[in-house]
This record gives C-alpha cells, sequence and structure tokens, in this order.
C-alpha cells in the first residue's frame, strides 16, 4: 500500500495527523487510515478512542485488520448519526424485513401447495376421461 | 441489586477501575456487579469516558436503550473481533436477499401456473359451450368432452368465483422503517415459521458457525465490493443500503475471513448475556431512534423464461417441494 510508505517518506497517516505525533513507519495505523480521510480517523476515535482501536487491530490477524477497521468506521459513523441506537438500530430493520419475507414465503407456498392439489383434482378428472 | 458505595457494593464499572462507586454513579444502573464482563466488552470496545460522552447527551428516557445497544454492540465485537455488527447486519441482508429470490421464483411459477390454468379455462369454456349447444341439438348425443367436463361444468357453474383466487402479482412493498419497532418474541414464535436462523437471527448468527456463514461471505465478496476512494459508499447496484435518518450508508467490505465461532466456553457468557439476545426484540417506539430508510435496489435479476409448454401436476409438486420454507443453514 502506498500509505505505508507515505507515512515513512510523505505525510503522516491520519490517525498520527490527529494525534499530534509523529507517524512512524511501523504505525499501526498508518495502512488504513490514510491522510486523505481524515473524518474516518475522527469519528473512530471520538467514539472508540485510539488505543482501544490499536487492542483490536493488535488482537486480529494482519490481513483481517483493513475489514476490522471498516466495520468499526462503521459502526463509529452510525453511533455519530445515532446515539441512541448506532448500527443496532440498522439490525433490527432488517430483522423485522426478514421475518415479514418469511411470513410472506410462507404465505405463497401455502398457495402453491393449495394451487397444486386444486389442479391436480381437476385434471385427473379431465385428462383422465380424454385418456380414458 | 447492586449495592452503591464502598467497593463491597460497587458496580463492575467502578469495580474495574478500582475507585469508590457513588451513589450517583452513573453506569451503576447498567453494569451490575455479578455481571463484570459485560462491563469488560464495553469497555474495551468504547472505553468509560466515550460512553460518559454518549449518555450526557440524552435525555433520561434515552439512557437505557442507549445502553443496551452500547452493550450489545460490545458483545458482538467480542463474539467477532473482525466484523462486529457489520457482520450481522451483513448476514441479515443476504438471508433478505435469499428470501426474496425465492419469493420472485415462487411467483414466477405461480404466475405462470395462473396463466396456464386462466389458458385452460378459457378452451375449457368454449367447448363447454359448444358441447352445451350441441346437447341442446342432439340429445342423445355426448361427447368425451363433456364427460370430464361434465365435473368442471358443475363446479364452475356452482361456483361464481374462480376455484383458484388469482393471487396478486406480487410486489414488494419497500418497507418503510419506523422510528422504531417494538415486537416482542412471543410475536415471533406465533408465527407458523419455526426456522431457527430467523426467529432469532442474531443469537443464531453469533453463535453459529455454519455454510451459510461461507455462502453470505462468498455472496458479500461478490456483490459487495468496498470502496476505498469514498470510504462508505457502496457503488454496487445490488447492494443494500442501510441508511439512517442522516443516511449512513453500510459498508460492504470483502471479508475475507468471516468467522463466527462458537464458543463453548462461553456457556457462562450466555447466561449473562441471556437477555442481550431479546434486546434486539424490543426496541422502545418512542425513543429517539430516527428514521432509518432501507432502501433495495433488488437486483433486475434473471426473469424466468416463460415456459411455453404446459406444466404437468408432478411440476407443481416438484415446485411446490423445491420451494418450501427453506431454513438458511
Amino acid at each position: 500500500m502506498s500509505s505505508s510508505y507515505s507515512n515513512y517518506t510523505n505525510s503522516p497517516c491520519a490517525a498520527c495527523k490527529f494525534l499530534r505525533r509523529k507517524c512512524t513507519s511501523d504505525c499501526v495505523f498508518a495502512p488504513y487510515f490514510p491522510p486523505e480521510e481524515p473524518k474516518k480517523f475522527a469519528n473512530v476515535h471520538r467514539i472508540f478512542g485510539a488505543s482501544n482501536v490499536s487492542k483490536i487491530l493488535q488482537e486480529v490477524e494482519p490481513h483481517q485488520r483493513e475489514d476490522a477497521v471498516n466495520s468499526l468506521a462503521y459502526e463509529a459513523e452510525a453511533r455519530l448519526r445515532d446515539p441512541v441506537y448506532g448500527c443496532v438500530g440498522a439490525i433490527s430493520v432488517l430483522q423485522r424485513q426478514v421475518l415479514g419475507l418469511q411470513s410472506e414465503l410462507e404465505e405463497t407456498n401455502a398457495d402453491i401447495m393449495r394451487y397444486a392439489s386444486c389442479l391436480g383434482g381437476e385434471t385427473t378428472s379431465v385428462y383422465g376421461a380424454r385418456r380414458g | 441489586m447492586t449495592l452503591k458505595g464502598g467497593t463491597s457494593g460497587a458496580c463492575s464499572a467502578c469495580k474495574y477501575q478500582r475507585r469508590r462507586c457513588a451513589t450517583d454513579c452513573p453506569l451503576a444502573p447498567y453494569f451490575p456487579a455479578e455481571q463484570p464482563k459485560i462491563f469488560q466488552n464495553v469497555h474495551s470496545l468504547f472505553g468509560v469516558r466515550s460512553i460518559i460522552k454518549i449518555l450526557e447527551n440524552l435525555d433520561e428516557a434515552q439512557k437505557p436503550e442507549a445502553m443496551k445497544s452500547i452493550i450489545f454492540q460490545s458483545y458482538v465485537r467480542d463474539r467477532n473481533p473482525i466484523h462486529g455488527c457489520l457482520g450481522i447486519t451483513q448476514q441479515l441482508q443476504y438471508m433478505i436477499w435469499l428470501a426474496e429470490e425465492e419469493l420472485k421464483m415462487i411467483n414466477s411459477q405461480l404466475q405462470i401456473h395462473r396463466n396456464n390454468t386462466n389458458t385452460w379455462q378459457y378452451h375449457h369454456n368454449a367447448h363447454n359451450q359448444m358441447s352445451h349447444e350441441i346437447g341442446e341439438k342432439l340429445e342423445d348425443v355426448t361427447s368425451q368432452l363433456n364427460l370430464g367436463v361434465g365435473l368442471m361444468v358443475n363446479n364452475n357453474q356452482n361456483n361464481t368465483i374462480p376455484f383458484f383466487s388469482p393471487l396478486p402479482v406480487f410486489e414488494r412493498q419497500p418497507q418503510q422503517p419506523q422510528m422504531s419497532y417494538t415486537y416482542s418474541s412471543s410475536e415471533i414464535n406465533n408465527n407458523c415459521y419455526s426456522s431457527p436462523v430467523y426467529t432469532d437471527s442474531c443469537k443464531e448468527i453469533l453463535t453459529t458457525n455454519n455454510n451459510n456463514v461461507d455462502a453470505s461471505l462468498a455472496w458479500g465478496q461478490n456483490r459487495f465490493p468496498y470502496h476505498h476512494n469514498n470510504g462508505f459508499s457502496n457503488q454496487n447496484e445490488h447492494c443494500n443500503e442501510t441508511k439512517s435518518n442522516n443516511g449512513v450508508t453500510a459498508i460492504q467490505s470483502q471479508l475475507v475471513n468471516h468467522q463466527m465461532v462458537s464458543n463453548q466456553q462461553d456457556e457462562v457468557d450466555d447466561v449473562e448475556y441471556d437477555e442481550i439476545h431479546q434486546f434486539l426484540e424490543i426496541i422502545d417506539d418512542k425513543q429517539s431512534f430516527p428514521d432509518t430508510k432501507l432502501t433495495y435496489a433488488s437486483s433486475s435479476g434473471e426473469s424466468l423464461k416463460e415456459r411455453t409448454d404446459e406444466t404437468g401436476e408432478s411440476e407443481l409438486r416438484s415446485a411446490a417441494t423445491c420451494f418450501s420454507l427453506t431454513s438458511v443453514n
């Protein structure tokens, strides 16, 4: 990633900029908080704090850190926009949708079964007579 | 009941921080001393200062709901440090997509059968009319059609409505989420639907590591590439956007390794979090949850080719079996 070089030779990462510290070559935030996205780190820092984020990143494998940062960024932004429910509100909405779709599937399946049984009775009488 | 004052009666927040739990400790109502893991999770993710800051800006009535969501979010992050709640969101979206596809297929089948039935009935009525007219002229003539049609004639004549009420064409009504949702687990259980994945989807997602996780992973990778440029936007036309009132867009990242590990050692935690999975079932309507618009750009998808050949009964039955309720496991 170019940002991993940029923190050493060029501008510091968004995290180090925000924290006003020197961005070293082994900065744990640098690959995931490029200087072009200052808001991303600002949100994450505001909700979770830099030390918590750092601990989480160190707990996961390096190839999983990008996903971890993205999910944290999403949750932070959701919490900022909705301080009461955060991203959990969206989960609730989706759960409702799932339930609604399931009941709809049930009804439609019941209809198709009814159709099959009704049509089966009629075709027997009609086609059976014709062939009989 | 947590006794305040003194280290022996301190809430788990104050115990963790090794400080005196004041009588007006803002965290005491939410972190009972006998459930230290709850606060540990919250502390690991949010931190005390952040929680207090969040609570300070809320009304008294909103604080319990906010804390419930924070506790849930922390619990999920503890179970899945990589994806947290975003993982659950994506799995739910995957389930929704599966269910919608299934509904599309079933409705297409129904439409085909309905069309076939209408065509058959039209021709049947025409034959019936003809044979009736012939029968009037030649009383002793009976046609094979009459033999078979007789049943139908009687049925048709006696029925003022078709034997099979035409179903309305399925149009997915985009759900307009209300401010917030209140529904109890009993409401879910009273539905005939019994698949555990849906009735208690979040807990199932959290505790089950199954093939569906891999499926939703692969599905998410193909359909929801994460775009780094904007950070939060998803340009995939098939993406399901989860938007808050102010337009938070769900990030669809390329999931490399999405593990929902079932931790047997978490039995103790499960006891402690017994009420957490029910949290999602009860979100007070009257809270401040802003409008969350859930927009779907459901895939135009592949439309089923209409079969011109008549579908026999066996095919109907097999279709019904094929499209029976499937739990996403």
